[in-house]
């Protein structure tokens, strides 16, 4: 049974739908505070912000490998073969990356302020 | 009925102006453009809809229903189309045995019919009483007498509980007694009765109703969840289980059925072959099987009843029923053609989802696969072109193990393994599969229903 692209998408929408309006204020706030941002210290300036909260990201991926399975209702020993562990790992780079995006345009706005 | 097929064929391509005639000239022309506007990546249906005028009636406001709905909806333009169900609630029905099994609350199974019914589709908020393919009518509970041109049929089935003797639906959640089908009420009083059978112990009897039942998987996932939370409350060994199979398999495909053959005695759970659940006596907590050696009567603590299924009345008993065979034996399902989908006798009927009678299926899965090819063949027939669309048995079951893990186990009419994913095996256990089933497919499931996957 193969799935399109567009049947992915169609897929991944569903999954997100209860959580959409809270996804689009996040996102909204994150592109307005990014913009901000960038019109206070540049390009170079917020990039540099980046660095700042690499260490959430990792902290949360961190967290992801760790709390991944017992947030799924399972556990580490549910995992097996490389598949569930690349799928963990894969789970726990994605929340991660999340998570440094959404925490990065506020920390490069303070940054400005603070500078 | 051939004949009529043949004439609107003609009429599809000829200029005969008035009436349906008329559109379904046009419905020809849109059909020409189809094969044009084919089905690119980012696309699930084409681009042109085609031009009909066409009565379509859809009995039916489950899985298949509202998917065809879906579908069906995109595909024409000035289509009448009709569908008609008296439920205003849809349950997300795959997901009962994890309710069952207190891993989801009821609510996660609970949806409303209007979210997923297209704007210009008639909704008729009535049941089906009676099907006359002969007239091209179908007779409404409130006496409404609907005609159609093309009519497809997604009854789902009936769970038939006046089966067992003795066994009523008020029964579950009491006595001892569950069973996982139907409603989330049913398999939340299923859950209460399991929780307390895992916590206090005893005899459990495990059945499956004989012939086709939809997701026929769950008999088993809730014996091996039953199990693993034993496990888990540290109290296994005060449990006595025992599954009934009323054949001398456990399950349709070979290679599954040969893994639980060997799962279940390793989980020490016993297996009575070619027990088949007859009766039932509440208070006294014993149950009736029938076994080739005559009647077996069980008692137990705990039951998990899976009655027989069958077409609705109103399908069963109409002609569009299998007249003869195993089909009519096990369930009076609808007749179709196994791989267009087709009613052989009525051409302009089409059947998807649990009530059609074929060798597999009656899942959510199949529904995915059969309801694109209900779509793409109504719309050949309309057009009076040859039916090339065909439905290859395909099947779906995540096999729950224990929670967190399941085998993704997919098969076809020939019940080969056919795997939508490579990389996930279907022979072992794993967590991925687990949170498809845990987290994803219900999405999967309402895209599917609104006629994008």
């Amino acid at each position: 049974m193969a799935f399109s692209i567009f049947g992915i998408f169609a897929v991944l929408l569903e999954f997100i739908r209860p959580l959409l309006p809270l996804i689009l204020a996040v996102v909204i706030i994150d592109l307005v505070l990014l913009l901000l941002a960038l019109r206070n210290n540049g390009l170079a300036g917020t990039l540099a912000a980046l660095k700042r909260v690499l260490p959430v990201g990792l902290v949360v991926f961190m967290l992801g490998l760790l709390f991944g399975p017992w947030l799924t209702g399972a556990g580490h020993g549910n995992l097996a073969g490389i598949l569930d562990w690349l799928s963990l790992f894969g789970a726990a780079v994605g929340l991660g990356v999340l998570a440094l995006l959404v925490v990065w345009p506020p920390v490069a706005l303070l940054r400005s302020k603070n500078a | 009925m051939k004949r009529r097929n043949d004439r609107q064929a003609f009429l599809a391509e000829s200029t005969v102006d008035p009436g349906r005639r008329r559109l379904l000239k046009a419905a020809g022309l849109g059909i020409g453009s189809l094969g044009l506007a084919g089905t690119g990546l980012m696309t699930s249906t084409p681009a042109r809809a085609v031009k009909t005028n066409a009565r379509i009636v859809i009995v039916g406001a489950g899985a298949a229903g509202l998917a065809a709905a879906n579908r069906l909806s995109s595909r024409l333009d000035g289509a009448r189309i009709t569908l008609i169900d008296r439920r205003e609630r849809h349950l997300y029905q795959p997901g009962l045995t994890l309710v069952a099994t207190g891993l989801w609350k009821p609510g996660q199974t609970i949806d409303e019919n209007k979210r997923y019914v297209p704007r210009n589709v008639e909704w008729i908020h009535a049941s089906v009483s009676e099907f006359e393919p002969d007239a091209n009518q179908v007779v409404t509970d409130t006496g409404q007498r609907v005609d159609y041109d093309y009519l497809v049929v997604t009854t789902g089935l009936h769970v038939d509980f006046d089966a067992i003797e003795g066994m009523s639906p008020e029964l579950i959640g009491r006595e001892g007694i569950g069973c996982v089908y139907d409603n989330p009420e049913h398999a939340n009083r299923t859950w209460e009765m399991i929780d307390r059978y895992t916590t206090e112990g005893g005899v459990g009897l495990f059945t499956r109703g004989p012939g086709g039942i939809k997701c026929a998987g769950a008999p088993l996932k809730v014996a091996m969840l039953t199990e693993d939370l034993a496990q888990r409350h540290g109290n296994r060994d005060r449990l006595e289980m025992i599954y009934n199979s009323p054949s001398a398999g456990l399950f349709s495909q070979p290679d599954m059925d040969q893994f639980l053959k060997e799962e279940f005695p390793r989980r020490d759970i016993d297996i009575n072959w070619h027990h088949r659940l007859v009766g039932i006596e509440p208070e006294q907590h014993r149950a009736t099987f029938d076994t080739p050696e005559g009647e077996v009567r069980l008692d137990y603590d705990f039951i998990h009843v899976v009655p027989p299924m069958r077409a609705p009345d109103a399908l069963g008993n109409s002609p569009l029923a299998w007249q003869e065979g195993g089909f009519a034996d096990d369930g009076n399902w609808m007749e179709v053609d196994r791989h267009s989908m087709q009613h052989p006798r009525y051409p302009n009927v089409f059947g998807a989802g649990d009530c059609v009678g074929t060798p597999i299926g009656k899942t959510a899965a199949s529904v995915k696969a059969q309801v694109p090819v209900v779509v793409d063949n109504l719309v050949s027939v309309m057009a009076g072109r040859q039916l090339t669309a065909s439905y290859d048995g395909y099947t779906s079951c995540p096999l729950i193990t224990s929670r967190g893990q399941a085998i993704l186990v997919e098969f076809d009419y020939n019940l080969d393994m056919v795997p939508s994913f490579p990389f996930i095996s279907p022979y072992r256990e794993h967590w991925v599969p687990w949170i498809m089933k845990d987290k994803f497919l219900k999405a999967a499931y309402n895209a599917m229903l609104r006629g994008r996957v």
